[in-house]
């Protein structure tokens, strides 16, 4: 056994391979590829900003090792979404304006998909705490909240994209 | 985090026979969520990490057996969240789980490496201490079964063996007894807990046949409250009962404070969160 080996995985829906150590982890993965969306802020799987669905689950890249990647199905914001590369998601952040600085926006993105696909009406404690694990410096909160609902009302009347 | 090597057995012999070395630096994972936070403090350096995610799927499956449950040791955490046979017969993990870290962490954290890694903050340990769960701990030499109570033997220390793995939980019938877990964080909802208590009654009406109280997360161990527990058995509830309950906690818990509250703070928020608990637990209906 060695302490490096190649991995192959799917990344944004296009087949990759790569050359990672066992102790890599998700997100160094992804910035190897150019991605930066993902990013590791808390470095403890606490604060959401690197967070990357894989497998159609959520997880924190911070806490995923690389070699765990091999073979799987791996999404980030950065995959091009709805007709004008954004869905109803990210577009509902926008017109809320529930961001300042954007640091921690693709986690919050890419949870809410994730919460809607599991309750597309949520209730405010239903989205407070799904997105629990998910941090704000700039403190958006409110408008994350209204985003969700916005979002969830957009997915219902263009359906699911 | 320094290299290191990765071996990903396809069977649960597989995995005994890599563990089965007297070498501290060689530890098997379920989701590697709190062994990864471990690693990148320095705290554990690594030579050979063994990933249990590889192995037959039966270890991770939830049944319901005789009332109670049996449940695979790599069920994440999620998994049980949402299994309904664990809403039906002890709903109090299903709510525990909500506010257990946070929908990422459980989608990968496995129930056997939430017992093995045995921070005393973490939740489940005391609701299964609670619910009277019991585990079973394989190796190549055969299993055996203890109490979960009987696993933690100290602060990150259980009674399993360097050779051992647990590979399944059993959650007993619980005939009608009322459980709760309260937890008080000092950040956020889903933070490392100040202060962990879990119970289960035993009740007659208003009267209380049996207790168990369990406190996690103030001490280096969840551990049973004797004393709180001979309050409330036989007593009918009233709120001097409660006060009574929860004056024996603070008094008899050996307490530690951590970076969530000092061990004085802790014993003010154990008397009165083992009421609550209680109280909770009574209007929480049949579970």
């Amino acid at each position: 056994m060695t302490t490096h080996r190649t991995i192959e995985f799917t990344l944004n829906g296009r087949p990759v391979s790569a050359q990672v150590g066992n102790h890599h982890n998700l997100v160094e993965v992804l910035q190897d590829q150019g991605l930066f969306g993902a990013r590791e802020s808390c470095a403890q799987g606490l604060c959401g900003c690197c967070t990357v669905i894989v497998d159609g689950k959520a997880v924190s890249g911070c806490l995923t090792l690389a070699p765990l990647i091999d073979g799987a199905d791996v999404r980030t914001v950065e995959e091009p979404r709805g007709e004008h590369g954004l869905d109803a998601v990210q577009q509902a952040f926008i017109e809320t304006g529930a961001f300042q600085c954007g640091f921690c926006t693709p986690g919050f993105v890419l949870m809410t998909r994730q919460l809607l696909d599991a309750h597309p009406n949520p209730s405010d404690d239903e989205i407070r705490h799904y997105l629990s694990g998910n941090l704000c410096r700039c403190a958006t909160y409110p408008e994350v909240i209204k985003a969700v609902h916005l979002a969830a009302n957009k997915r219902k009347t263009a359906g699911k994209d | 985090m320094i290299p290191f090597e990765l071996a990903e057995p396809r069977s649960l012999k597989g995995a005994l026979k890599l563990l089965d070395t007297e070498d501290p630096a060689v530890r098997a994972f379920g989701g590697c969520t709190a062994l990864m936070l471990m690693m990148k403090t320095g705290v554990f350096q690594p030579a050979c990490l063994v990933s249990l995610r590889g192995v037959e799927k039966k270890h991770a499956r939830v049944a319901r057996t005789r009332g109670g449950l049996t449940i695979g040791a790599l069920a994440t955490l999620s998994a049980l969240e949402q299994s309904a046979a664990v809403r039906k017969a002890a709903p109090v993990i299903t709510r525990t789980l909500r506010t257990l870290s946070n929908v990422r962490v459980r989608n990968v954290a496995t129930l056997g490496g939430h017992l093995a890694h045995a921070d005393p903050h973490m939740d489940l340990p005391p609701v299964l201490i609670a619910l009277g769960a019991e585990l079973t701990a394989v190796s190549l030499a055969g299993e055996r079964r203890l109490a979960v109570q009987d696993l933690f033997t100290g602060y990150y220390e259980t009674a399993l063996a360097k050779n051992e793995l647990i590979s399944e939980v059993h959650v007993p019938a619980q005939d009608g007894r009322r459980s709760a877990y309260v937890k008080c964080t000092t950040r956020t909802a889903d933070d490392w807990p100040t202060l962990g208590i879990a119970v289960a009654l035993k009740t007659d009406g208003a009267l209380i046949e049996d207790a168990r109280v369990v406190v996690s997360a103030a001490t280096e161990k969840p551990l049973r409250m004797a004393q709180a527990e001979a309050v409330l058995r036989g007593a009918t509830v009233t709120d001097a009962v409660l006060a009574r309950a929860g004056e024996a906690a603070a008094a008899e818990a050996e307490l530690i404070g951590d970076a969530r509250g000092s061990a004085a703070y802790k014993r003010e928020l154990l008397r009165v969160y083992a009421a609550r608990a209680v109280k909770q637990a009574l209007a929480g209906g049949g579970h």
